[in-house]
């Protein structure tokens, strides 16, 4: 079976201003090579704190902006080489969905007229067909016809995100990129959605690129997960076999840093010292070495390899994974 | 007597569309020593809870009716210069946002030490000196150096370090934490939280912990309020809140979290959406999402009912 969407050695380069206003500008390596693989009907699942370049890993696989190194390739074929109308149709199968809706939400445009809009650019049925198709999602969704004409600030968050949600699924995607979908939505409102999430996937067999900072979403949505640090990718694998046994100190770090409602998962670890480091002067060796407990000379000076462990399909960018209880 | 004791506050808003009852016959009481952890999702009143204390709501907002006793004295009763004397001082406000709650235009040292000097009276040098070793027992490296940064050149879990240094500087009894680890990413804001909790120990201060992420409170806080389109729900010691929810909303909140559900399963979840309740409106405010609701809910407000061992619960269905 072919993959869906791949991603090789992906390199992404921000220039950033330097010191002054006539100071040269720095490299900002928002991606330092990422390899990725998501299969039809597979949700894969990307966690990392801020600046961690998950984001940007969204925007290279989507094409919106343009790699500084590596491949992406749609169903086996290579982003770069697809025709104008090749591109049209990756453009169509390909959706995002947003974190804040409101933001991404046209506040000038009725519903009905945001909900046609990508029809409309692909060139997609009469415009019958597509009122049609505008009734149905909104039904889908869960909202309600009489809806139809109101504009994104009547609605609640969301209410909006239904909509986002809505729209993504207009032009009958494979694949879907949700960046941080859930995080702006009250708690009583996230389970609704991440549940309208995982309904439309299964019913229509859709590939999820699924991006967040929060775990214990993650888990649940997720058939694989990969975990970012600085651009990087530190360790990826089915979402229990990460999640249960972490083979990289960062995500350890992570899942004993998350506050929990359950008593017997209340590990009272140390909070992981130090900060983030800015992405401009990455550490050397292992970019985690500075906040590691496990770190020795090695991690300073050699930056260890994505390489399987333990078990099959189970990677970790960390030389001494096996000083991590199992 | 408690630190602080809150009875039957009600802030509203007059707004075009009606009276928007913002906070709604809230009781609180916090100890010394005690973190009380006060939940609840956007527009449920949390923060404007934490502006009437602080007798700062902003316009068209005004407290209508009930006392807000700190040690004993009733706020409401101050006068403005009088409350002036215990705003910062006695009573301190961490907010979310460090960026927007720290003057871009001032170092850091001048902001810390600026209510010293005001409230403590310590000339230029000795506040400086004071507030270096603020800034070190919250853990900033290298203290003395940074006092002469601004706050866009720190980042922003040392930012809200620094908006802790400030709160605490002046030793208040009573420390009112907005969200304070909300912008925060996820290993920063256990280093925070270990901060708060390790200079709560130290000073005795009572914690008002405001936060929407039931972790948090669970691991956190010693008692738990839930509130809901302005009114508390309920309100227990966080151990027995979370052993053994009794309003329909709590428990819905409980259900609903992924981490309560196995992967992939569908979620609990609350119907509806949140809603905005504006003045005339009788009966329950959860009563259109609630599961077991009726039309008795629809007409009466519930009363507080206590189900024993410090459990409050505002629900006429709860206690059958």
């Amino acid at each position: 079976m072919t993959d869906l969407l791949r991603a090789e050695g992906v390199e992404k380069q921000f220039a950033a201003r330097g010191g002054g206003m006539f100071a040269p500008h720095q490299r900002l390596m928002a991606v330092a090579g990422v390899d990725l693989e998501l299969n039809p009907g597979e949700t894969l699942g990307i966690a990392g704190e801020s600046g961690c370049g998950k984001s940007t890993v969204a925007r290279l696989l989507t094409g919106l902006i343009p790699l500084s190194g590596g491949r992406v390739t749609y169903q086996g074929r290579d982003l770069a080489a697809l025709s104008r109308a090749e591109m049209a149709l990756f453009r169509r199968e390909v959706q995002m969905i947003f974190q804040d809706p409101f933001s991404s939400l046209n506040p000038r445009m009725r519903v009905s007229e945001i909900l046609a809009e990508p029809m409309v650019i692909h060139g997609i049925g009469t415009e019958a067909q597509r009122r049609d198709r505008v009734d149905f999602l909104m039904n889908r969704v869960g909202l309600l016809p009489e809806q139809l004409s109101r504009f994104p600030h009547e609605f609640s968050g969301g209410q909006r995100q239904r909509i986002g949600i809505a729209r993504a699924l207009a032009v009958s995607p494979k694949l879907i990129i949700a960046d941080e979908p859930v995080s702006a939505l009250d708690l009583s409102i996230q389970a609704q959605i991440i549940n309208l999430l995982q309904e439309v996937k299964r019913e229509l067999g859709l590939g999820f690129l699924f991006i967040t900072h929060d775990l214990s979403v993650l888990r649940h949505v997720s058939d694989r997960i990969a975990i970012m640090y600085l651009g990087r990718i530190v360790e990826s694998g089915s979402a229990e076999e990460v999640l249960e046994h972490p083979r990289h100190p960062y995500t350890e770090a992570l899942l004993a840093a998350i506050p929990s409602v359950d008593p017997k998962k209340r590990r009272k670890h140390a909070a992981p010292k130090g900060e983030i480091p800015s992405p401009l002067a990455p550490p050397s060796g292992c970019p985690f070495h500075p906040r590691c407990p496990y770190a020795e000379e090695r991690c300073r000076v050699e930056r260890p390899d994505l390489v399987e462990k333990d078990r099959p399909g189970h990677r970790a960018a960390c030389h001494f994974s096996e000083k991590l209880p199992r | 007597m408690a630190l602080l004791e809150i009875k039957g506050l009600s802030t509203h808003f007059s707004l075009p569309r009606g009276i928007l009852k913002a906070v709604e016959r809230v009781d609180l009481t916090v100890e010394r020593g005690e973190t009380l952890a006060l939940v609840g999702e956007s527009g449920s009143g949390k923060s404007i809870t934490a502006a009437s204390i602080m007798r700062l709501v902003p316009p068209p907002g005004r407290i209508v009716s009930g006392s807000i006793l700190f040690e004993g004295v009733d706020l409401l009763q101050l006068s403005e210069d009088k409350m002036r004397e215990i705003r910062g001082n006695r009573i301190a406000m961490i907010f979310q946002d460090p960026m927007t709650s720290l003057n871009p235009v001032f170092t850091i040292g001048e902001q810390v030490a600026e209510g010293l000097r005001i409230h403590r009276g310590l000339n230029r040098a000795q506040a400086e000196e004071a507030a270096a070793e603020i800034l070190a027992q919250v853990g900033i490296p290298a203290p003395r150096e940074r006092l002469k940064d601004y706050p866009h050149q720190m980042s922003g879990g040392q930012r809200q370090r620094v908006m802790i240094a400030m709160a605490l500087a002046l030793r208040p009894e009573l420390v009112i934490a907005d969200e304070p680890t909300t912008a925060l990413d996820v290993t920063i804001q256990a280093q925070i939280l270990e901060l708060l909790d390790r200079l709560k120990e130290e000073t005795r201060m009572g914690l008002i912990l405001i936060t929407h992420n039931l972790g948090i409170v669970a691991e956190r806080a010693h008692r738990t309020a839930i509130m809901y389109a302005g009114s508390i729900m309920e309100s227990a010691p966080t151990e027995e809140l979370f052993a053994n929810p009794l309003h329909p909303y709590t428990k819905g909140l409980l259900a609903s979290l992924p981490e309560n559900a196995k992967p992939g399963q569908e979620l609990a979840t609350i119907s509806g959406n949140v809603p905005v309740l504006y003045g005339g409106t009788a009966g329950c405010p959860f009563r259109d999402r609630c599961p077991i609701g009726d039309a008795g809910c629809a007409a009466t407000y519930p009363e507080m009912h206590d189900a024993g061992g410090g459990h409050l619960v505002r629900c006429l269905k709860a206690h059958d």
